[in-house]
């Protein structure tokens, strides 16, 4: 983005796909000045349509309709490509809420696969394969309070959406949250239920069902064999993270959580909206008429809710300061897990091979084996890590589990009465509980994945 | 008014680490209800352990206090010959003020910290920007208007500190920043996209390349909790905001901080653990440190900071120090090349100082 | 009822630069008690002369200014719902400003 902060470093500034949106001197938002009132306005890109609408970069990104689409399309390619998120012989699962970047993500993929399907077609020897789209739509009004019909509604719409991105057919998943439990064979509604009341704090519970949202994608895409999860968190999305994260102390880990890829799960998940502000995205909803539904997140209370509100007023101040922010944080170290295994199937082009290893992230030093928390799966800080396990004396389980949990998650969702902690830990769902046992004991069910990047990392060297 | 003079109906809460006393506050950190006296002892007693934890401070060594005035700094004065005395440090203690010049607000200011000289004993040293640049800070804003006087006056007072702790000849600044202020400058540096500040800023101790290091001993202590030892103690602080920084931006965070602290107290703890364990690669290049050609202060540049703003300030041009400063350093080599001769009165000011 | 309001850490400022102020509060029509809540919307009205968002936000002090009733954190006291009595002292200290 165009960063008109005086502090702003333009060395860090997305150059390389904006390179008609110079830095620009701080000059008042939204105002046009004297001298271009008495022209007509035209789109800084293609120089002949009006421009219609802004980037976020203010009046230095006036683009035509098609331009802007086009521009906005272009960093979500850029992403995808530079970091080999999406390869010929991959099904990737969207993981569709109905909200506006969800929706954009959801139409950009199907856009690169009807492209992809052209080609395809129009290809002699058909040597590659089209990626599979699926798309998935996670079900959580078993846990508000509003009316069911209105879930009904929207499920109807987010049905109809799907089955109009079509050709090439995408298979749509609607997945009620407790499905996390179906394995269990118990009531899962009301487990779920009774999980969340066991958090006392209001962010608390937030947090914990942004981790079982997660588990249920993860679940959903294992079972049926997709190879990526792609998310639809956009810039604004990751500068909020960014704050609440260092509000609530995971500093260590939070450089794990907002690159383009992140495969310490199961099924690795993407984020090719990461250099995407919602207000963009908001106006190509709009001026492309893609259909929203909004019904099913309530508003954020508490941490979440009062970081949002300052991050909005924050970018109201300064239209780019979300992208500083993600920027910022981008600076920090990643983790050797913010990368896509390396690619050795030969049905992959080699152009794609080659650009994989320019451009995705070198694992930085010791490769160590990170311990996860069981909770949240941040990755935890050594020395806090060690010290908690260390003044451990107790056996029980549910012990050993709050041990192994972040600090982070040890205060606002792990209950501390005792008594409060085992039922909790009795109520998590089994992938959680598995993840501790593997994770506190050094016996990583992680470990065949990082010997696997041990073994790659080493051969890209010589 | 006395302390003890009127309980509440509902029966006095007593103090949970004494259970005699009658408690008076609800610490932020831990959510104990504590009593006076435990509160002082248990105020004093943390911010020991953080000077032995991280030793702050050598036997014998000389120790300036940055001191302006207000709560933070006239808390630190008094906790710090307190502690002083009680734990044997063997410290030479100094306070040391930065006079900005600016009316209204420093010289009330600096009443207080005379003040303190006499109460607590210890020698106080000025310096002005007056005696150091030339300049007051009301002559600056008079040139410049407010915009951007922050950024003089930033750059200014870090300077004159230094200076200051070098005529005192001290082995290191004590400053009051405490854990409120710590957490904010920490968003403020992700706001910012300053990694390198972001690196630092949470470090009890800075500068230790550099001539004087500084440190904060108050990096884990509440503002509420200084306020409030202030208030009990009765200690004679200045708090009135500088008439020259309404900073909105600023503002935001501190705003931010403080409503986050209400709905949970822990947070300000944990934006500095966060702070603590960023990520940061230490290949990072971090500016060469070199020193000035002109005053002889360290800077990574040709010139340093405060050198530049005197230059912009001194020729009429005051926006030359304003926004980054590599391209200002080399529109100074351009400018002192063509305009030789006001180089020399230029130097004057600097110059004068042996640094 | 009679009451001592003092105002410290700059907050005099919004009130004439009087620190300590001897007042004189009535019941609210049809309450038997006066509680802080009442106190604070009383104080905004009658006795701040200039710029109240430094005072409060929404129907409480502004966060980041300390409330002692009586020497007592209100925290401990029940905060908005804390009652009054004759000849109470309540103390706010704004810590927004000044190192």
């Amino acid at each position: 983005m165009a960063c008109n902060s005086a502090t702003c470093n333009s060395s860090g500034c997305y150059k390389e796909y904006e390179v008609e949106e110079e830095q620009r001197q701080p000059t008042t938002r939204g105002g046009i000045n004297g001298s271009a009132t008495t022209h007509q306005i035209l789109c800084v890109k293609c120089k002949s349509n009006e421009f219609v609408c802004c980037g976020i970069g203010g009046d230095d990104a006036r683009f035509c309709k098609d331009c802007f689409k086009t521009n906005l399309y272009g960093k979500f390619k850029q992403a995808v490509s530079y970091n080999a998120m999406i390869t010929p012989s991959d099904k990737v699962l969207v993981a569709f809420s109905g909200g506006p970047s969800s929706r954009v993500v959801l139409q950009f993929v199907h856009e690169m696969q009807c492209r992809a399907q052209k080609n395809f077609d129009a290809s002699k020897d058909r040597s590659l394969p089209v990626f599979g789209v699926g798309v998935a739509f996670i079900d959580e009004s078993s846990i508000h309070s509003f009316a069911s019909q209105g879930a009904e509604k929207a499920i109807e719409d987010i049905r109809s959406i799907v089955s109009k991105l079509a050709p090439p057919e995408k298979e749509l998943y609607v997945v009620p949250i407790e499905n996390i439990f179906s394995s269990d064979n118990i009531d899962g509604k009301e487990r779920l239920k009774k999980l969340l009341d066991a958090v006392s704090d209001v962010t608390g519970k937030e947090d914990l069902l942004i981790h079982l949202r997660m588990l249920s994608l993860q679940k959903v895409a294992s079972e049926n064999r997709y190879t990526r999860v792609v998310l639809g968190s956009c810039t604004s999305r990751i500068a909020c993270h960014v704050i609440s994260a260092t509000v609530k102390g995971q500093g260590y880990s939070l450089s794990a959580d907002i690159q383009y890829v992140d495969s310490r799960w199961e099924i690795p998940v993407v984020l090719p909206l990461r250099d995407c502000p919602a207000q963009e995205l908001n106006t190509l909803c709009s001026l492309d008429g893609l259909k929203i539904v909004e019904l099913l997140n309530g508003p954020w209370s508490s941490i979440n809710g009062l970081v949002s509100s300052f991050v909005k007023v924050l970018q109201e101040e300064n239209p780019s300061r979300e992208c500083t922010i993600v920027r910022t944080a981008g600076k920090l170290t990643p983790f050797h897990f913010n990368r896509i295994p390396d690619i050795h199937d030969s049905s992959v082009p080699s152009a794609t091979r080659r650009r994989q290893k320019r451009h995705s992230i070198k694992p930085n030093g010791s490769l160590s084996s990170e311990s996860f928390c069981p909770i949240c799966n941040s990755p935890l800080n050594r020395s806090n890590f060690s010290s908690s396990l260390r003044s451990l004396e107790s056996n029980k389980n549910s012990d050993i589990f709050a041990a192994a949990a972040c600090s982070s998650c040890r205060f606002q969702i792990i209950p501390k009465e005792p008594s409060l902690t085992e039922q909790f830990v009795s109520l998590l769902p089994q992938p959680l509980i598995t993840r501790a046992k593997h994770g506190d004991r050094g016996d990583f069910s992680l470990r065949e994945q990082i010997q696997e990047f041990l073994l790659s990392d080493g051969e890209d060297e010589i | 008014m006395e302390a003890d003079a009127k309980p509440k109906k509902s029966g006095p809460r007593l103090c949970c680490i004494c259970t005699k006393r009658r408690a008076v506050l609800k610490r932020p950190k831990t959510l104990e209800q504590i009593c006076r006296e435990c509160f002082y002892e248990v105020f004093e007693e943390e911010i020991h352990q953080v000077i032995v934890e991280n030793q702050l401070f050598k036997p014998g060594e000389r120790i300036a206090i940055g001191a302006s005035g207000g709560k933070d700094s006239t808390v630190l004065a008094y906790v710090l010959s307190e502690l002083n005395r009680r734990h044997n440090y063997g410290l030479d203690l100094f306070l040391l003020s930065v006079d900005e010049g600016i009316t209204g607000y420093r010289d009330d200011s600096l009443e207080t910290v005379k003040r303190n000289e006499l109460q607590y004993g210890l020698p106080l040293k000025i310096v002005s920007y007056k005696d150091l640049y030339g300049w007051t800070m009301d002559e600056i804003v008079k040139m410049i208007g407010l915009k951007n006087n922050c950024t003089f006056c930033g750059v200014f007072r870090r300077q004159a500190l230094d200076r200051g702790a070098a005529l005192l000849k001290v082995d290191k600044v004590a400053t009051g920043h405490n854990a409120d202020d710590i957490a904010e400058t920490v968003l403020l540096n992700i706001l910012r996209g300053d990694i390198a500040r972001l690196g630092r800023c949470t470090s009890i101790t800075t500068g230790e390349d550099g001539p004087i290091p500084r440190c904060k001993p108050f990096k884990y202590t509440y503002e509420k909790e200084i306020v409030m030892y202030a208030y009990f103690k009765k200690l004679d602080y200045f708090s009135t905001e500088c008439i020259y920084s309404p900073n909105a931006y600023r503002g935001f965070a501190r705003e931010f901080i403080k409503d986050l602290e209400r709905i949970r107290p822990r947070a300000i703890l944990d934006i500095i653990t966060s702070g603590e364990n960023f990520r940061i690669s230490t290949s990072t290049k971090m500016p060469e440190q070199g020193t000035c050609e002109r005053c002889g202060y360290i800077s990574s540049q040709k010139w340093c900071k405060a050198c530049v703003l005197l230059e912009g300030l001194n020729r009429g041009l005051p926006k030359l120090g304003i926004g980054r400063s590599r391209g200002l350093n080399n529109d100074i080599k351009k400018d002192t090349k063509q305009a030789g001769g006001t180089k020399s009165i230029e130097s004057k000011q600097c110059g004068s100082l042996d640094f | 009822m009679q009451l001592t309001l003092e105002f410290g850490g700059g907050l005099e400022l919004l009130c004439e630069s009087v620190k300590v102020h001897n007042v004189n509060v009535d019941l609210p029509k049809g309450a038997d008690k006066l509680t802080m809540r009442y106190l604070l919307s009383w104080v905004r009205t009658d006795l701040i002369k200039e710029r109240p968002e430094m005072f409060m936000k929404g129907e409480s002090v502004r966060p980041g200014v300390l409330v002692l009733v009586n020497d007592c954190d209100w925290e401990l006291t029940g905060q908005l719902d804390t009652t009054l009595e004759e000849k109470d002292v309540v103390v706010f200290i704004s810590t927004l400003h000044g190192g």
